[in-house]
């Protein structure tokens, strides 16, 4: 990368690292705070930006070129407490220039997640980028590197599927459900069985919208727990999507006594099983006899448990739909190599975002004296719209205020035009310096000061 | 005019071959383009259609099904009309419902397709076609049993993902199609709509049939008569269709049965109206030209004021 700063990345991450060195890396917003404070301090770098979740650590920083990043980073990372040996070492990728932008981008966009193409990951650098706003002026660089992954992401996201179809355990269950039910809203869910599993897949079912979910379990009291922990989340998930609260003394998620599992299978449209039982407890006669209260409508029967929960002959039942976790299994293979397959397009689309990097980057070198070109110019226009407003009325200076703003856009844009033309850079350098010596008087304290980072818009 | 229908005569097979390769393209890619644009092009396709079948009828001052080819292109018209209402109207309700498509307007495509490949315009120029009354009847009959045959479609796609589903092939129709239950509504919704408009044509039938009968001699009135096997077939239907809404609405019947229910329901229907159209008598009938009715004594002048008020 050319220009006054670059950029370093040192990264560890699901790929290249096991989970006890993912763990030792791992910066929480805390030591993320101390860290940004040290380097922020050392004049060695412009500033810094660390992203870590669950499956990665990214300490991305800007320093001036030709500055060794290492000792400062070194310094940065004992301050906040971790341990430099884990950056340093062979888990370690390492990547400067425009192969950590690429980098950043293609984690914005999803394509190195565990899960290829998860979304969360566009949150999280969001997340670290907003603490980072919050706690200094990144540089101008990295700025523009962390807004160019937030559009290739969100342009990997649109333009491209490799969002779509469920690529865990609990969401391929929701899509299986959906194959069957257009509305899971109309529709209600029994799970059998109060374990962690169960809970994981009755939450995706109430994210999805399920109308009513049932917990029947052996120990009444967990099922209760359950249905009340259920119902607490779905609350406050609700309060924060600013949907309508349950009115008291309603729950979306009830709980009932084991010797009612026949009832409650014969209300459900959707049975979730994940006991630990050692023997099947969803048996053929109660499918039976629930299908036969449902007058054709399919009943889909999802086993999550090991060992089963469902007996084998369920399957033979006409009308009941019976699935484990190897069709579910089978269901995310099939997900994640439709995904896979459009990885050429998301990679053509983070391309498209270097190349804007990259002109942005060639333009670089004109932003500083532009901007202070521009607040010349608009002081300039400030001054005579007050002499303006001094004599004639405030409609003639409103005027005379939007007639100069016209006027500073266009020589603005024929200097910077004139500017980027110029394709030797010993002659642009000239330029520029001429233009900084007619305009732009150095130590002049009644100067205002110019944004460094230009017209760029915070995400 | 004729610079017009000879227009469209090239453009609505390219519009309809346009609108199944969108549909196509959705189906196997699951192109967001092709989502975007199916419907808007088959829309398109159903007004230029329309316009051109309303330009035809001025040109031949007749209801343009005046033969099998002319038939079929009115067939193409109701066919991807009906289907864009059902789609319409279960919009929104599960993802894929447009992925149904793509079996319709492909047997939309290749019924325009044939109509304006052979196309002539030497349709016989019969009394009845420029009769209002049994322009309605056609026009109603034509649009029920398009819905009938979608319901059939809908169905069919039903027990083929039904089969997937209970087999465990999450294959092509597992990723593309809508939901079990949006396919049950959408051949449901299909009956929902045929079911007024077969009335509407029984009724109108049975009018014009009066009417009709008002005006010819007594013995060829006598010809006229409700108790044709092919009226009161239609009538069979109609009470069968009925039925099977009313077990749907009011006794919850869904699901396998109902969508098997269905299929044969239609399988019947067309067998049944095969069989009586050839084994028994019927003034209700077609001969060569599948919307022309052959009442050659009409043809034979034995009444010529009929035939003269209606040809004028």
């Amino acid at each position: 990368m050319n220009g006054p700063s670059i950029i370093h990345l040192w990264s560890i991450n699901h790929k290249n690292a096991p989970t006890e060195v993912r763990e030792k890396a791992h910066i929480d917003p805390v030591a993320a705070v101390k860290l940004m404070d040290c380097l922020d301090e050392d004049p060695r770098c412009v500033s810094v930006i660390p992203v870590s979740t669950c499956n990665r650590t990214e300490v991305f920083l800007e320093t001036p070129d030709g500055v060794d990043p290492v000792e400062p980073l070194c310094e940065g990372l004992e301050a906040a407490g971790l341990d430099p040996a884990v950056f340093l070492g062979n888990h370690a990728l390492r990547l400067e220039g425009l192969q950590a932008v690429a980098h950043l981008f293609r984690v914005a966009a999803g394509l190195e997640s565990m899960m290829l193409g998860e979304p969360q990951i566009a949150a999280q650098i969001k997340d670290a980028y907003r603490l980072a706003r919050k706690h200094h002026e990144p540089g101008p660089g990295i700025l523009r590197a962390f807004q160019g992954a937030f559009r290739a992401g969100k342009r990997v996201r649109t333009e491209t599927k490799i969002t779509n179809g469920a690529v865990s355990v609990a969401f391929a269950a929701v899509e299986l459900a959906r194959k069957f039910f257009a509305r899971l809203s109309d529709h209600q869910a029994l799970l059998v069985g109060a374990g962690e599993t169960g809970a994981l897949a009755a939450r995706h079912f109430l994210q999805h919208s399920i109308g009513h979910l049932t917990v029947v379990n052996r120990s009444f009291d967990k099922a209760e727990e359950l249905a009340r922990t259920l119902n607490a989340e779905y609350q406050v998930a609700r309060a924060k999507q600013d949907g309508p609260l349950l009115a008291a003394g309603k729950a979306v998620v009830t709980a009932r006594p084991w010797d009612e599992l026949g009832a409650a299978m014969a209300q459900a449209d959707v049975i979730l099983s994940t006991t630990g039982a050692l023997e099947p407890v969803i048996l053929p006669d109660m499918v039976q006899a629930a299908v036969k209260t449902r007058r054709g409508n399919p009943l889909f029967l999802l086993d999550i448990a090991v060992p089963r929960d469902i007996h084998p002959d369920v399957a033979e039942i006409g009308g009941a739909f019976t699935f484990g976790l190897d069709d579910l299994d089978e269901i995310i293979a099939g997900n994640l190599q439709a995904r896979k397959g459009q990885i050429p397009h998301a990679e053509r689309i983070i391309n498209e975002e270097i190349v804007e990097f990259q002109k942005w980057l060639a333009d670089v070198d004109l932003r500083p004296t532009v901007a202070e070109f521009r607040a010349y110019l608009e002081d300039l226009k400030d001054k005579q719209v007050g002499f303006v407003r001094k004599k004639e009325s405030d409609e003639v200076a409103a005027a005379v205020d939007r007639s100069l703003k016209q006027f500073i856009k266009k020589v603005l844009g024929q200097s910077v035009s004139t500017l980027k033309s110029e394709e030797s850079p010993e002659v642009r350098e000239q330029d520029l310096a001429a233009l900084r010596r007619m305009f732009i008087p150095q130590g002049d304290p009644s100067r205002p000061r110019p944004n460094p980072a230009g017209s760029e818009q915070d995400h | 005019m004729l610079v017009a229908l000879s227009f469209f005569k090239v453009l609505l097979p390219l519009l309809y071959l346009v609108v199944w390769g969108l549909y196509l393209w959705l189906f196997i890619g699951d192109s967001s383009v092709a989502r975007r644009l199916c419907s808007r092009v088959a829309g398109i396709t159903v007004l230029i259609h329309l316009s051109a079948m309303v330009v035809r009828a001025m040109e031949l001052r007749r209801l343009p099904m005046g033969n099998n080819l002319e038939f079929f292109s009115a067939l193409a018209l109701a066919t991807l009309a009906t289907y864009l209402v059902i789609e319409f109207r279960q919009r929104g309700r599960s993802g894929g419902v447009k992925n149904t498509g793509v079996l319709v307007t492909g047997v939309a495509f290749l019924f325009e397709f044939t109509a304006d490949a052979f196309i002539i315009n030497n349709a016989p120029d019969n009394p009845l076609l420029k009769d209002p009354g049994f322009a309605g009847h056609a026009v109603l009959v034509l649009f029920s049993y398009t819905a009938l045959s979608l319901s059939f479609i809908f169905a069919l796609l039903y027990l083929l993902l039904s089969r997937q589903l209970m087999n465990r092939h999450f294959g092509l129709l597992f990723r593309r199609l809508p939901s079990l239950e949006t396919l049950e509504k959408m051949s449901v919704g299909a009956v929902k709509l045929s079911i007024p408009l077969m009335l509407g044509a029984l009724i109108l039938g049975h009018l014009w049939m009066y009417d009709l009968a008002d005006r010819l001699p007594p013995d060829l009135a006598a010809k006229l008569s409700p108790w044709d096997p092919k009226v009161l077939i239609s009538w069979v239907i109609f009470l069968g269709y009925s039925l099977g809404l009313a077990g749907y609405r009011f006794l919850g019947w869904r699901g396998r049965r109902m969508n098997m229910l269905a299929v044969i329901a239609f399988v019947v229907t067309f067998t049944t109206m095969g069989l009586v159209h050839h084994f028994f008598p019927s003034f209700h009938k077609f001969q060569g030209h599948l919307a022309v009715w052959d009442l050659p004594v009409l043809e034979q002048t034995q009444a010529p004021a009929l035939v003269e008020e209606v040809s004028r």
